[in-house]
């Protein structure tokens, strides 16, 4: 997962810890200079420590100390703005949204430029901290469901929505076997009543996973179906109400006023917008719609793990400003990860 | 010999058509995939051609099997949409280095959605073992 991307971030990462290396090198370059400040650098502090009573003639070795160790270097939007460049083409190269984009060059150029710099810092953690703290700052915090679960009132009550084809249904199966081994008692609504197949679908799933479906004979009232599930949720003291809908695109009128009926009846604690990850940019951009249609509170990409560019992945939570909750990384029911920003941030900037 | 239970011939009944739906999925996907490298393919041959071209005369499609002589006004600037609806423009030799990078992350993709549809296949067969052999097992014991 996120291979291409990580790929990529290395090459760009080398390229601004180079740009910065040069900045450092360059007043060293000249006989003289050694106190005096190249005029493009705006560098230096040439701070040499004075201790009482020593001696005031410094060794040759001192000063290099001084010059090295203890200088400071100021970086200049100059220094790095190709750099940068090249890391904000990069980006969108790999799919990460526009907004998501110049949010994480806006970071890594505030991190760096203007900030003082000990020499004796090494280039590298500097330029990987901007980014993991850019990164961290535009990835959000996730979303912990079972932190979730264990501070609402039960049941707890979950609607799945999205486009067709993404997995919508595989991914409820796999969120009631994540939940099931937590410990948590799970009811599943077959609420696709509209695609053909769909009932059997999620009713194999539950049946191999043990879990109890509720559901309503094809073609009928999702909204009912899914009421009936809370309610048999209530009555048995069931933990989590998991509802499977049938996949529809925002701009289909009478499907999203068929949501907006399941959302009043069925009343979700959480609107859960699943989408797949391979579709980059446009699920960004159909999360976006969604939310503002129908509303979503978290997000599910699937297929993470046929998509080496991991744009949508990066960029879902900060453009719609809604976590993401899982990845989808596979066709078994444990292929299903809770999506931890900072594990994503170490997997994306770390040497193995 | 006892005949298969008609719940365990229903649920691989269900098995399979589930395997079956999915593989529809990830067929198109592959076919998504392919036509993409196929057009990344052409266009890289397109942008070859223009530079060979010595008085960039191309013959331009408009559709229907129409075509038009065009003239490029500048052969080595080319705009290329980048990813997240981004179109900068990039010299004709570096966006015929840029396409082939795409070619080979979707060749990538190719490999691991073909990887997973092998998989469902071979399980689609399993299946189809397991479904034939308990329809023989039923027939057997209806002719005893």
């Amino acid at each position: 997962m996120f291979g291409g991307l990580k790929a990529k971030l290395q090459a760009a990462r080398n390229r601004l810890g180079s740009s910065i290396q040069t900045v450092i090198t360059a007043p060293a370059a000249g006989t003289g200079a050694l106190r005096e400040p190249a005029p493009e650098l705006v560098a230096v502090s040439p701070t040499v420590p004075e201790i009482p009573g020593t001696p005031a003639k410094p060794t040759i070795v001192d000063k290099f100390k001084v010059l090295l160790i203890e200088r400071e270097l100021i970086v200049s939007d100059k220094d790095v703005a190709d750099a940068l460049s090249e890391l904000e083409l990069t980006l969108l190269e790999s799919d990460v949204a526009l907004p998501a984009t110049d949010a994480i060059i806006a970071h890594v150029r505030k991190s760096l430029v203007g900030k003082h710099r000990k020499i004796g810092e090494s280039v590298d953690s500097l330029v990987v901290g901007a980014l993991r703290d850019a990164l961290l700052d535009v990835l959000g915090n996730g979303f912990d469901l079972l932190d979730y679960i264990r501070t609402h009132p039960r049941p707890v009550r979950i609607l799945f929505t999205g486009v067709n084809g993404t997995g919508k249904t595989t991914t409820v199966a796999k969120i009631g076997s994540y939940l099931k081994k937590q410990g948590f008692s799970v009811v599943i609504g077959a609420g696709d009543t509209y695609r053909a197949g769909a009932i059997e679908q999620i009713a194999v799933h539950a049946e191999r996973l043990g879990i109890k479906i509720i559901q309503h004979p094809e073609g009928g009232d999702p909204s009912a179906v899914l009421f009936d599930t809370v309610q048999y949720a209530q009555s048995h003291k069931i933990d989590v109400v998991l509802a499977d809908t049938a996949g529809r695109f925002h701009n289909k009128a009478n499907l999203m006023s068929q949501l907006d009926k399941i959302k009043r009846v069925m009343k979700p604690d959480l609107v859960v917008y699943v989408d797949e990850a391979v579709a980059g940019n446009d699920a960004v951009i159909r999360a976006f719609e969604f939310d503002k249609t129908i509303g979503a509170d978290a997000v599910v990409l699937t297929k993470a793990d046929m998509d080496s560019r991991g744009g949508a992945a990066i960029s879902i939570a900060h453009t719609i400003g809604k976590p993401l909750m899982f990845i989808g990384t596979g066709q078994s029911y444990d292929d299903i990860t809770p999506f931890n920003p900072a594990q994503v941030v170490e997997e994306l900037l770390g040497d193995a | 010999m006892q005949p298969m239970d008609q719940r365990e011939l229903m649920t691989l009944q269900h098995y399979l058509k589930e395997y079956g739906q999915q593989a529809e999925i990830f067929v198109s996907q592959l076919e998504m995939l392919e036509n993409g490298r196929m057009e990344a393919h052409a266009a890289i041959e397109a942008l070859e051609g223009m530079m060979a071209s010595e008085d960039g005369v191309v013959l331009l499609q408009i559709g229907a099997g129409a075509s038009v002589r065009a003239k490029i006004l500048e052969p080595e600037k080319v705009m290329l949409a980048i990813g997240s609806e981004v179109v900068v423009e990039r010299k004709n030799k570096d966006a015929i280095e840029f396409l082939k990078e795409r070619i080979m992350e979707m060749e990538a993709s190719q490999k691991k959605v073909a990887e997973t549809l092998d998989r469902l296949r071979s399980q689609m067969n399993e299946i189809n073992k397991r479904l034939e052999s308990g329809y023989q097992r039923s027939m057997a014991f209806g002719q005893e």
